[in-house]
């Protein structure tokens, strides 16, 4: 069971990954998350159904979310539309896209290849192998996040989202930053979907419905327990986050709590986690002012 | 990196990894001889969503297990999960009835049973009440199925629902078909039914809802350009089915439904399947594979097609349909609510 949180940990933390890259870097929610994170399933579980490489299934889901967030950038930089109105735009029109694909609601990967069959395949102990894929799709992306962030390209990127005026009065293209953030940031979310639909072992259109919580409980979780850290440790706290999200979860349901009220069980979490920061500040200040006495 | 929390924690998780990655290789080599413990068995139920009728179905595998001399707490242990419509919860669920070393499983629900399926492939599974277990992938042939998956079948009895409209309505032309194109098993009923009515002569317009938001208008749209509607089992639209009814109504259009409990609620009529029945029928056939009797692999997948009538008299009384003495005979009458 903690193997397997831990595994599932690992996936879902591409997820918030990929979230990063707009709710804190650019400082705004990206709600196309919701149907690309499904897209990205949708993509490559009816790739691998009609004969295509686990591999290269995967590597078409990532190009479908990249589609789904370029639409998102281009509605909200060039449509002057509203950036969470246009991912809600984009993500319900998903919907739709994805029924086209599939041609229908839920695709199976019963006996199909999947991309973890190779390591299943070492015969390793239960669940290692769902560790073992997450863990290099961790590491191929925290890789490729930190060489894009401290190319110049990836600089301007971090300067748009930290302050979008002064990016622009030395010349940044911050529109194409936007759109470019947005792309790649869904690519990453719909890398994670295409991953947790072969782990699940089938696509569902409904796949996304509260996704963007688990990105954002790995978020909050890893900033609020390691506070202040340099952007590596940034990138890696997320991915601890997550894990730690899901073993909250585990616990949860191995405590016996009723499974039927799972979810406000998952908000109480988010919300305590949310709120830890504003109790730290507030015990904070009662000391202060005891002191200024 | 610097901090020492982040070092920690990778440090306490990579300890964790090793850890049982040892100690499973190494239970690997010595173990087998050391689980002939004599304990209660354990029956694991996985549960898709809380619904009446899926409500109805767990608690009629419930019954068929004590019917066969199972009962939880004296000879056996059941399990109980829900995943509320969460797929990914339904995953971990699965593992964790795996971990309490379930000597069966019950999926109910197709998504439940699909869970179940792909987290194991030893553990014996008894999909309750799946209405198309080859398109879900589950087994592959319905007589043998060869792996550790079996269990009920329910066919939504589509062409005796269909006869039994024609037999109401035989003026009608053209029937419209409402289903919700986010459910599998809503699509495949409604592709049979269209066959059905089609070679009966009737035109048929189907509608598709993306969400419960869309069933005033369409219902609207739908009573404008058909005799009757026929409603497929949907969880989308049992949900909201008061919104449809209430349109359908101001037509006077007729909605003849696949659930018993929506006739109670406004539909005109059905040929129903009892759900608690279907999950009686699961419960025995767990059972069988419990004492031995039965192994997945060579028990038939139990398809149950056939069902009863049941119409709705107040209904047709207020939309001045006459119900032919012949069908009155044969249903059984109940009073909307």
């Amino acid at each position: 069971m903690i193997i397997s949180a831990i595994g599932q940990g690992f996936l879902w933390g591409i997820l918030g990954l990929g979230i990063f890259m707009t709710y804190r870097i650019l400082n705004f929610p990206d709600m196309t998350t919701e149907g690309s994170f499904p897209l990205g399933g949708a993509v490559c579980v009816t790739a691998i159904t009609n004969g295509v490489s686990p591999i290269f299934a995967t590597l078409l889901g990532i190009v479908a979310g990249m589609c789904a967030g370029f639409i998102t950038g281009m509605l909200y930089t060039k449509g002057k539309i509203p950036v969470i109105l246009a991912g809600i735009l984009v993500m319900s029109g998903l919907n739709s896209v994805m029924l086209f694909i599939m041609q229908t609601p839920n695709l199976s990967l019963l006996k199909q290849p999947k991309i973890q069959d190779f390591f299943t395949n070492l015969n390793l102990p239960d669940h290692f192998d769902i560790v073992l894929l997450g863990l290099i799709a961790i590491i191929i992306i925290v890789g490729l996040l930190l060489f894009f962030f401290f190319t110049d390209f990836g600089q301007a990127y971090i300067a748009t989202g930290d302050n979008e005026n002064m990016a622009r009065s030395i010349g940044i293209n911050t529109d194409r930053m936007k759109v470019i953030g947005l792309t790649l940031s869904n690519g990453v979310i719909a890398l994670s979907g295409a991953l947790i639909a072969q782990n699940d072992g089938y696509a569902d259109i409904g796949k996304g419905v509260g996704v963007i919580v688990i990105g954002l409980a790995s978020i909050i979780i890893g900033e609020v327990l390691y506070g202040e850290v340099t952007f590596i440790e940034r990138l890696v706290a997320i991915v601890l986050g997550s894990i730690i999200y899901q073993l909250l979860i585990l616990v949860i349901i191995k405590a016996g709590l009723d499974t039927t009220y799972l979810k406000i069980f998952s908000s109480i979490i988010l919300a305590l986690c949310l709120m830890i920061p504003r109790l730290k500040e507030a015990l904070n200040l009662k000391t202060g002012l005891e002191k200024g006495e | 990196m610097k901090n020492k929390g982040i070092i920690g924690s990778i440090i306490a998780l990579a300890v964790v990894l090793i850890g049982v990655f040892a100690y499973q290789m190494g239970s690997r080599q010595t173990g087998a001889a050391t689980d002939n413990k004599e304990e209660l068995k354990t029956v694991g139920i996985l549960q898709f969503i809380s619904h009446p009728s899926l409500d109805q179905i767990k608690d009629g595998v419930i019954k068929g297990l004590k019917d066969e001399g199972y009962e939880d707490g004296k000879n056996i242990k059941i399990e109980f999960l829900n995943g509320q419509g969460d797929q990914s919860k339904l995953n971990s669920m699965s593992q964790q009835l795996l971990e309490k070393n379930s000597d069966v499983l019950i999926g109910v629900a197709t998504p439940a049973a699909k869970a179940l399926a792909n987290a194991t492939s030893d553990t014996p599974i008894i999909m309750s009440a799946i209405s198309d277990p080859i398109g879900a992938g589950l087994v592959t042939d319905l007589k043998n199925p060869g792996g550790n998956i079996t269990g009920v079948n329910n066919l939504t009895p589509v062409d005796q629902q269909l006869d039994m409209a024609m037999e109401m309505f035989p003026e009608a032309k053209t029937v419209g078909m409402i289903y919700s194109s986010s459910e599998e098993n809503s699509k495949s009923q409604i592709d049979r039914a269209e066959k059905r009515a089609t070679k009966d002569g009737l035109t048929v317009k189907k509608y598709a809802i993306s969400s419960s938001n869309d069933i005033a208008q369409i219902t609207q749209q739908a009573c404008q350009e058909t005799d009757y509607l026929y409603i497929p089992q949907d969880n989308t639209i049992a949900s909201a089915f008061q919104t449809m009814i209430n349109e359908s109504d101001k037509a006077k259009k007729p909605v003849f439904v696949s659930v018993d409990n929506m006739v109670k609620e406004g539909g005109i009529a059905t040929v129903g399947q009892n759900q608690f029945e279907l999950g009686v029928e699961s419960g025995k056939m767990a059972a069988d594979v419990l004492s031995g009797k039965s192994k997945p692999a060579s028990t038939p997948v139990n398809v149950i097609d056939y069902g009863d009538m049941i119409i709705n008299e107040d209904k047709a009384k207020e939309l001045g349909i006459t119900i032919p003495e012949k069908i009155k005979e044969k249903a059984e009458v109940v009073k909307g609510e």
